[in-house]
């Protein structure tokens, strides 16, 4: 992998990612070294256990690491829409501001949380429009009032509107309309056509996204919506400004199994559609298998396989993803499980983490940390047994 | 890597090294630990800091005379006179230990009730929570200052009366707290093995739950204390508490109002009258209340990450 | 409104009537600590009628089983009887409805000022958390819930009144209250501030004003500290919910995700301490009102139970109870309304 730049065909990659929690226990060490690379138009699953480091990962690519984590070190290369390269760890707040939401996305893990209690869905999804669309929502709502003032209807409140449109436009700062844009009552009658270009755009995202009743659904509260109803909104939030990234972080994991089928279901449809990238993260070995293109194995905060989908699941290299793969229960065969627990972060196992849990472990393996090599073609493993150490 | 030897540890003690530590980081915890010892100290040492009269009542504060002027600080009278020539020195160090008499005494007590009442709600459940926590909140219905006053009122004025009334307006606090304690501990596994293993109900109670709920149950009762001092301070401001010449600061306080005004000259004159009882009272109380503060800080578990 | 609205309220309604009775017992409970002679107190409305003690004990049953008398007393109390008070000269009820206004009007006055400041300073807190301001904010809630609220009164009067000469103790001067007492100033509410507007009277209402400032400051002081306190922590427990999260992954910059998601949510439990916070002040602030000579319903209560006047604190606590009891209810059902979880099920 080549180190400041993304090949062509490169959606994203991140280098060597170090990221580490100060709590009062210890230095959490989450992420250690951990490596990826994800293509345009595909879908990289991420498996591992809780504790691997996939969660915090998927934050730190869009720039949210929990508090108090903090990314010590590594690079983490984006493609932008305009074909530009970036390094996210590089970023001010304000230019993040930008591409979070409409450059990269992300769906949680438990709609229910993901979503403010006390504020109606389509007033979320409109923040997510008005965020990064605003202009083309302005240019909308003129064109709205232009085809009204056709059909002849127009008073002094278009009027109004259609130059408060204007000024926004240019993007001007007139004190006169900043004031305006103040007063309580006047504010709702200046956007009026605002909101309705917005709340139409909703409505055909939400249509998209195949919830029916859109009208309705859009001014409802979270809690009255059901889990799948409310990913899906949280789906159509992230896909509101077709982002080229989008970071799915189990997001089916809580519902239930029919309503998980559908929603793979409709991700796959909605990516071919909008042809974004997906990092999808997991720890369900059929989820991976039904929807990943490429697949990354994390274990204890780095990244120890990456291979395309069927040949992972046909030649495991690394132990680790030998011990996932076989304990997928299976009928007529008696349950396997890796022995062994998940490892203290604060205190990891020295040289390769997985090294006290390992079947094939040698001497090499409490001393080195394995580096990420290709073993056959587009198959990559972190393990002595292939080779890598130093 | 920590080789050499690792003593292990039980998680109690553990836990009450964490929150030491915790605490030893925040200032305001130091000066409210240092304030409240420093007061112990005073109140412990009442007898040499202020030698009371031989064979009189400790309490009741020496007299120079009847003169009602209150006299300012002078070597024989260090904090100076309050109305009626009441030696303010010693009525403030008495005034410590009554404090810290009242305060440790409700408290006490409060919680033993409340312990009581809130294990038996909490861990039955059913018709005896039921039962209980009406009566809980019906006490609590009431303003604690406004019912306590209407006990003292029934009891008779008197340090005793207010002890009581505070008594039975604060125990309803302990045991809704240690009923919700209670009511969250009794869902973990060890209390269902204890029980199975065929502890009686009383022994589960006292050796499996209740040292788990200390912990809130101290910061509960450090931030009473304050409280409580407060309220009766209040109730003897009024007139309800100890008669007059008793070594009790809220008393000493209630003696101040009529100098606030000052003499024609000077109007801060008897500065010394209600700037020095209130300011003791005052530092007592947030003595109690940083160290409570902080103790709860360290304590809850979303605070607990830097 | 919604059924599951109204379903709740009738829930809390009914929960009340229990409440109720049991608030009257308890004072029921404490009035048998005296003896029949001084129970008989309760039951006259005029002073005359304390030469005919027995009488009373007959007629009210003082000497008949518990129930009996809670009976007598309970419809006594129903049909408005709470007593005669012989430090106040005139009926316990009365005496309670002519000083509610004087403490209506200290309440009014500091809740929304306790209320404002302390959930700009939580707010503040929160979000600088750790660094010097949520330090000092800190420090100065703690500050201000250690203070004695009567030491606190005194310092102000020494200060400022002995001082300085301005904020007097009581209610109004001298000639205004000669004013209001002569009839051309027409009490409507007993809210000086509010009539001196209706009787379009300026300078009384600077007055009133004027009397306002002290008290209103002490109680401020006081009180700020816990609503900061919860505004602070609730704060913080919103700013670590995934919904936060997921709103800057939107894109959204601090400012609105503080401001529009994380306050709203942050402000449902502040609002319901507030409530009650009011309520409590309008149970009676009984020391604000003793140090600053403020006739209201507490500074009353005061004066009667040094003069171990029976009826009258009897008749305040059941008073202050209810109206306590009242408030919680409506700043229950406030919250209900407030909180869409709840208000649409």
């Amino acid at each position: 992998m080549s180190d400041t730049s993304l090949n062509l065909d490169e959606q994203l990659k991140v280098k060597d990612l170090v990221v580490r929690f100060y709590t009062y226990e210890g230095i959490v060490k989450a992420v250690e070294k951990a490596s990826l690379k994800l293509r345009k138009g595909e879908t990289l699953g991420i498996v591992g256990e809780t504790g691997s480091g996939k969660s915090v990962t998927a934050l730190t690519i869009i720039a949210l690491t929990p508090s108090p984590g903090k990314v010590e070190d590594g690079k983490i290369l984006l493609r932008k829409s305009d074909d530009s390269i970036i390094d996210i760890l590089k970023m001010s707040e304000a230019q993040l501001l930008k591409i979070r939401g409409r450059e990269i996305s992300m769906i949680f893990q438990e709609p229910n949380a993901a979503l403010d209690p006390v504020c109606r869905v389509g007033e979320q999804i409109a923040e997510a429009i008005l965020a990064h669309r605003r202009m083309e929502m302005i240019k909308k709502s003129i064109e709205l009032i232009e085809d009204e003032k056709k059909n002849g209807r127009h008073d002094v409140w278009t009027a109004l509107e259609m130059w408060a449109y204007r000024e926004m436009l240019n993007n001007s700062s007139k004190t006169i309309l900043k004031i305006l844009l103040k007063l309580p009552i006047i504010r709702n009658t200046i956007k009026r056509k605002l909101n309705h270009a917005v709340r139409q755009e909703i409505i055909e995202l939400l249509r998209l996204m195949e919830i029916p009743d859109p009208e309705r659904v859009i001014d409802a509260y979270p809690h009255e919506l059901s889990g799948g109803m409310q990913q899906r909104i949280v789906i159509a939030i992230a896909l509101a400004c077709s982002p080229l990234l989008l970071i799915a972080d189990e997001p089916t994991t809580n519902l239930d199994v029919t309503v998980q089928a559908q929603i793979l279901d409709l991700i796959n449809r909605l990516k071919e559609k909008f042809g974004s990238s997906i990092i999808y993260i997991t720890h369900d070995m059929g989820v991976i298998a039904e929807i990943s293109d490429r697949v990354a194995v994390m274990y204890a905060g780095s990244v120890v396989e990456v291979a395309y989908v069927k040949e992972l699941f046909r030649n495991p290299l690394h132990p680790y993803t030998k011990g996932l793969l076989e304990s997928i229960p299976r009928p007529g065969t008696p349950l396997k499980s890796i022995p062994g627990n998940v490892p203290n972060l604060v205190n990891p196992p020295s040289g390769c983490r997985f090294h006290p849990r390992c079947a094939y472990m040698m001497e090499k393996c409490k001393e080195v940390v394995p580096r990420l090599i290709e073993v056959s073609k587009d198959h990559y493993v972190a393990c002595l047994l292939y080779g890598g150490g130093e | 890597m920590r080789s050499s030897l690792k003593i292990e540890q039980s998680p109690r003690i553990k836990e009450i090294i964490f929150i030491l530590t915790r605490m030893r980081e925040n200032p305001l915890s130091i000066v409210g630990l240092a304030i409240v010892i420093s007061f112990a100290i005073i109140a412990i040492s009442a007898h040499i800091l202020a030698p009371p009269v031989y064979g009189r009542d400790p309490y009741i504060i020496p007299r120079s005379g009847y003169y009602p002027e209150p006299q300012p600080p002078s070597p024989e009278h260090p904090f100076g006179t309050t109305q009626g020539q009441y030696d303010l020195y010693y009525g403030i160090i008495w005034g410590t230990r009554a404090a810290y008499r009242i305060g440790v005494l409700v408290v006490a007590a409060s919680a033993v009730i409340g312990i009581a009442v809130g294990s038996l709600a909490g861990y039955y459940k059913g018709f005896v929570d039921e039962i209980l926590m009406r009566i809980t909140d019906i006490i609590l219905a009431f303003p604690s200052l406004i019912l306590a006053m209407a006990l003292v009122v029934a009891f008779g004025p008197g340090l005793d009366s207010i002890t009581l009334a505070l008594i039975l307006v604060g125990w309803p606090g302990y045991a809704r707290l240690v009923r919700g304690e209670f009511l969250r501990i009794s869902a973990e596994d060890f209390v269902e093995a204890a029980k199975a293993i065929g502890s009686s109900d009383l022994r589960v109670i006292i050796r499996h739950i209740l040292p788990n709920a200390i912990f809130p149950l101290l910061v509960y009762a450090s931030l009473d204390i304050g409280s409580i001092i407060l309220v009766a301070a209040a109730l003897s401001f009024l007139g309800l508490g100890p008669p007059e010449g008793y070594a009790d600061w809220g008393q000493l306080i209630s003696l101040s109002r009529n100098w606030i005004t000052g003499t024609s000259t000077n109007p801060f004159a008897y500065w010394h009258v209600y700037t020095i009882p209130g300011l003791f009272l005052f530092l007592f109380v947030m003595g109690w209340n940083l160290l409570g503060d902080a103790l709860r800080d360290a304590l809850d578990p979303m605070l607990r990450r830097r | 409104m919604s059924s599951n609205l109204r379903a709740y309220i009738a829930r809390r309604l009914l929960l009340l009537v229990p409440t109720l009775i049991g608030m009257t017992l308890l004072v029921f409970a404490i009035t048998q600590l005296f003896d029949p002679v001084e129970r008989a107190a309760l039951y006259i409305t005029d002073p005359r009628q304390a030469r005919f003690v027995n009488e009373i004990i007959l007629k009210y049953g003082l000497d008949q089983p518990i129930y009996i008398q809670y009976f007598n007393w309970i419809t006594q109390v129903i049909q408005g009887n709470l007593g005669w008070s012989q430090s106040l000269h005139m009926k316990v009820l009365d005496a309670l409805v002519t000083r509610f206004p004087a403490t209506a009007e200290l309440a009014i006055y500091s809740s929304p000022l306790i209320v404002i400041l302390g959930i700009y300073l939580g707010k503040l807190s929160a979000v600088k958390r750790n660094t010097a301001i949520d330090h000092a904010s800190r420090v100065m809630a703690i500050v201000g819930w250690s203070l004695p609220s009567f030491w606190l009164g005194i310092m102000l009067l020494a200060i400022f009144y002995g001082g300085l000469g301005v904020f007097p103790p009581g209610r109004l001067s001298e000639w205004a209250e000669a004013l209001v007492r002569s009839g051309e100033f027409k009490l409507y509410t007993g809210l000086y501030t509010i009539d001196a507007i209706i009787n379009l009277n300026l300078p009384i209402f600077l007055d009133a004003i004027y009397h306002l400032v002290l008290p209103v400051i002490t109680l401020t002081t006081i009180n700020v500290a816990l609503i900061m306190r919860v505004m602070r922590s609730s704060m913080l427990e919103q700013l670590g919910k995934m919904y936060i999260i997921a709103a800057r992954a939107r894109g959204l910059d601090d400012k609105t995700v503080i401001d529009k998601h994380a306050t709203k949510n942050a402000l449902i439990p502040v609002i319901t301490l507030s409530g009650l916070l009011t309520a409590g002040m309008l149970s009676g602030v009984v020391i604000t009102e003793t140090v600053f000579e403020f006739k209201g319903i507490g500074y009353f209560a005061a004066h009667a139970a040094t003069q171990l006047d029976i009826p009258a604190v009897l008749g305040f606590a059941l008073f202050a109870g209810i109206l306590f009891i009242i408030a919680n209810l409506i700043v229950d059902i406030l919250y209900a309304y407030v909180d869409p979880r709840i208000r649409l099920g």
